[in-house]
């Protein structure tokens, strides 16, 4: 008997402590198709993919190659078979070079000392074939998280592979890095390969895949050609009945009271005299390419980075103080846009994630924290935010990476801080999760708020700003108002990187 | 213009890390030039050559170490495991086993304990610090047992051997940076020193994308255990004799060598050769240093003590750097 040609996973099921996150899951792909895996948050779409990359081990199914069983005892087993996976969370090694990541499992020798000319030539190549510019030599560490990913992807286009699995690979990736990543995929997929593609980018689905398979609840919901959907029929499946979050509210303008105002914030290299202000009620979008300096303006404003110059003045009690930035951290909520990094505090527990900025309001007359009003903070807020855990007691590094985010969110909503800066909050979020943290975003500015929201997709900003900072090489180049267009925004910056390249 | 903006970014950071790199060493070149100047008896071949003698147990050992710590483990068994090898070692020369194959001996039986230690850390999980803290007092337990508490003087053949110089330059101090010179090519440039590296960056994200962990941590454990037997043979040459102290202290020598030459306890970063050979020079230099000083002989102490302090502290902030981005 002949075995069809392609990858079967037939009747996965995982549990783990108990609780199911796959159930008799069934994913196939032909040679040269490319698969879309879709799925809510916590669907069970990177647990099935850890299965087949060997990084974690199935409880019961079945995984064919053309017909032969898979052997999917580790990643190096799963990778000898030729499966590579481009990981949700990047799996970066910032002390060595770009090169060493790349090829770190099978790195060139000859005589017993690595052959550092061939390393370099070898990642070069896949380098440019993904467009990107920095050295082979770089320390990976000294690069941002775009240019992470794209070390990623080149991991696993470094090696020949049968079956090439994309967990989000587009979160911190620029258009044109987007399309480059599109033009490798097409590349796969003539070569024969099979390319499997997780994403929250619906529309990305319909630029590259051929079918899409839609999880929901760890089991699968449909499975069909591309062309049979639309982006509302996908968002449909994935959330299931009625659960597609309502409309955003519209926000109600702006008072004219200012609660948050900067004055010629400067840092040497990185920022230089941005001012600006944020009143009561208002939704502030700040929009720039990668490395405009808009995530490092947030990250001066709370500390993070220290500044050379500048002031910071806040609405407290009635009046504009001035603050220094560790003081103004202390006020506002800041949320990263390096979630694994900074974000989350891995091996405590949901609870203990989600209590941390409001834990000097739960304290008993002890000074002890009251253990059951944190429980209720916490159990409130996983309603609220439809957070997908087992229980509050849960590690947060094993929940699934947008429940992750919804935590780095939702734990500011206990304290009430005044002002929130939020950089790529919706970053990784499924489409209910993603309206959901918008409508919050709303609810806090017509509950009084300021927002400062850093997104980089235009149509996020553009569902919820009441106007739009423009960010360019660490200055504020200029100003729109809510009725901006998509086009607007992205041509007041890319203009300016047309300049560069022609110059 | 995103490459352009934060390449320019990054060079200030280069910059700033250049200095931390480089603070070190013009530390140690000033105290040289002020050892030089405020002794007569500093800066003479002979003393130099009696520095380069002095630290080579301790560079040898703390090569050994470096491999296991640039995986993100820590090994303080070394001391002991150099005591309870050389023992064993001296238990066969006392059967009238010939030297050379004595020194084999004890150098495989320092790696059979390094084994020791990298069974219990790889294959039962038991956290590096505690397991070689535990097998610390265990194998300095079975050496006492072996040699007994009374000191040994080395018959008068074997003795010599620590004397051996090429011209004013002592043997070991040659063999030490043979030592020092290997393990970092093995570092840098062989597939399995990157994957220590990558090992040391992240044992979790090494497995996940594939590397052999358990392998690399075990290999690196068996290392560290054959230069602390090495180390232990020439650490006993220069005293002459076997005695109950063989060891004591040096695993805290050879850690604090490795904190001072920059290479990081949270391992994944750092230079080898530089490092250990920085690293080695800093502490004997002071030593000796205030020997002919005539300083009070337990000036060095708290001496020794800033000096892991401020590099812990430079550590510290390196690895913020390089783990935040
Ligand atoms: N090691 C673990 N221990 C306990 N539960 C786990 C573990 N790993 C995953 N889970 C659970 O399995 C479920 C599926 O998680 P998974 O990461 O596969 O989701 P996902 O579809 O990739 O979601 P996202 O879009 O947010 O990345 C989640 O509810 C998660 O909490
Ligand atoms: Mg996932």
């Amino acid at each position: 008997m002949m075995a069809a040609p392609g990858l079967v996973l037939s009747n996965i099921s995982k549990r783990f402590a108990g609780v199911s996150a796959l159930k008799g899951v069934e994913l196939t792909a032909a040679p040269g198709e490319a698969m879309a895996l879709l799925g809510a948050n916590g669907a069970g779409k990177s647990t099935l993919m850890n299965i087949l990359g060997g990084v974690i081990q199935r409880d019961e199914g079945v995984a064919l190659l053309d017909g032969h069983p898979l052997d999917l005892a580790s990643p190096r087993a799963a990778r000898a078979q030729g499966i590579a996976f481009v990981h949700q969370e990047l799996t970066m090694l910032p002390t060595l070079t770009v090169a060493e990541n790349i090829m770190i499992d099978h790195l060139p020798t000859v005589g017993g000392l690595i052959d550092f000319k061939a390393l370099k030539r070898r990642t070069q190549d896949l380098l440019t074939r993904l467009g990107c510019r920095f050295d082979a030599d770089t320390r990976v560490g000294d690069l941002g998280p775009g240019d992470q990913q794209m070390i990623e992807v080149a991991r696993a286009l470094s090696r020949e592979s049968r079956v090439v699995i994309f967990d989000e690979p587009t979160s911190s990736l620029t258009e044109p890095e987007k399309q480059r990543l599109f033009g490798v995929i097409q590349g796969l997929k003539s070569e024969g390969v099979i390319v499997i593609y997780i994403t929250h980018f619906l529309d990305e689905v319909f630029a590259t895949c051929d079918r899409v398979t839609v999880m929901r609840d760890g089991m699968l919901v449909s499975t069909g050609p591309v062309s049979a959907h639309t982006v509302a029929s996908l968002a449909h499946e994935m959330l299931g009945e009625g659960s597609l979050a309502g409309d955003i509210p519209t926000a109600v303008p702006p008072a004219d009271e200012v609660i948050l105002s900067v004055a010629k914030l400067t840092r040497a290299r990185v920022l230089s005299d941005v001012s600006f202000e944020v009143r009561s009620g208002e939704i502030v979008g700040l929009w720039g390419l990668l490395g405009s300096g808009r995530t490092e303006l947030l990250r001066a404003l709370v500390g993070l980075d220290p500044i050379d110059s500048g002031s910071i003045r806040l609405k407290s009690s009635g009046h504009l103080v001035t603050v220094t930035p560790s003081q103004l951290s202390r006020s506002t909520a800041f949320v990263t846009e390096d979630r694994r990094g900074e974000g989350i505090f891995p091996g405590q527990s949901v609870e203990q994630n989600l209590s941390l900025p409001t834990l000097r309001q739960l304290l008993n007359r002890f000074g002890l924290v009251d253990r059951s009003r944190e429980r209720s903070l916490a159990d409130d807020l996983i309603g609220r935010l439809g957070i997908k855990t087992s229980g509050r007691g849960q590690d947060i590094a094993t929940l699934s990476g947008g429940n992750q985010q919804k935590i780095v969110f939702g734990r500011w909503l206990g304290s009430q801080p005044t002002v929130f800066l939020l950089d790529e909050p919706t970053r990784g979020l499924d489409v209910g999760a993603k309206t959901e943290i918008l409508r919050l975003a709303v609810e806090i500015a017509n509950g009084g708020g300021g927002v400062l929201l850093v997104a980089s997709e235009p149509e996020e900003l553009m569902r919820v700003c009441h106007r739009y900072l423009l960010m360019d090489r660490g200055r504020i180049v200029g100003e729109l108002g809510r009725g901006a267009t998509r086009d607007d925004l992205v041509a007041r910056v890319s203009n300016r990187a047309v300049d560069e390249v022609l110059q | 213009m995103t490459s352009a903006s934060s390449s320019e970014i990054w060079s200030v950071k280069r910059l700033r890390s250049l200095i931390g790199q480089i603070g070190f060493p013009i530390m140690l070149l000033l105290l040289f030039i002020f050892f030089s100047a405020a002794t007569p008896g500093f800066l003479s071949i002979a003393n130099l050559a009696a520095l380069a003698h002095a630290l080579a147990p301790v560079a040898i050992i703390a090569s050994g170490l470096a491999m296991v710590v640039m995986a993100g483990n820590l090994d303080i068994s070394v001391g002991s495991i150099a005591f309870l090898s050389v023992s064993i070692g001296w238990s066969l020369l006392g059967l009238g086993l010939p030297v050379p194959l004595v020194a084999l001996v004890i150098v495989v039986s320092g790696g059979v304990l390094g084994a020791v230690n990298a069974f219990i850390v790889v294959v039962l999980r038991i956290n590096s610090l505690i397991t070689t803290l535990g097998t610390m007092i265990a194998f300095r337990g079975l050496a006492l047992e072996l040699s007994g508490t009374n000191s040994h003087t080395l018959p008068d053949g074997v003795r010599e051997l620590g004397n051996q110089a090429i011209g004013p330059i002592f043997v070991d101090s040659i063999i030490a940076l043979l030592v020092v010179v290997a393990i970092h090519v093995l570092h840098q440039r062989t597939a399995y020193g990157r994957q220590l590296a990558a090992v040391g960056n992240s044992a979790l994200i090494a497995s996940k994308i594939g590397l052999p962990v358990g392998r690399v941590i075990f290999v690196a454990f068996v290392i560290s255990g054959c230069l602390a037997g090495l180390g232990g043979i020439f650490a006993t040459l220069q005293v002459g004799a076997l005695t109950a102290f063989l060891g004591r202290g040096l695993e805290f020598n050879a850690v604090a060598v490795i904190v001072v030459g920059g290479i990081s306890l949270f391992g994944g970063a750092g230079n080898v050769l530089s490092g250990i050979l920085l690293g080695a020079v800093t502490f004997e230099m002071i030593r000796n240093g205030l020997n002919h000083l005539d300083a009070n002989p337990y000036a060095y102490r708290p001496i020794s003590g800033l000096l892991i302090f401020m590099a812990m502290y430079a550590d510290s902030f390196r690895s913020r750097g390089h783990r935040r981005k």
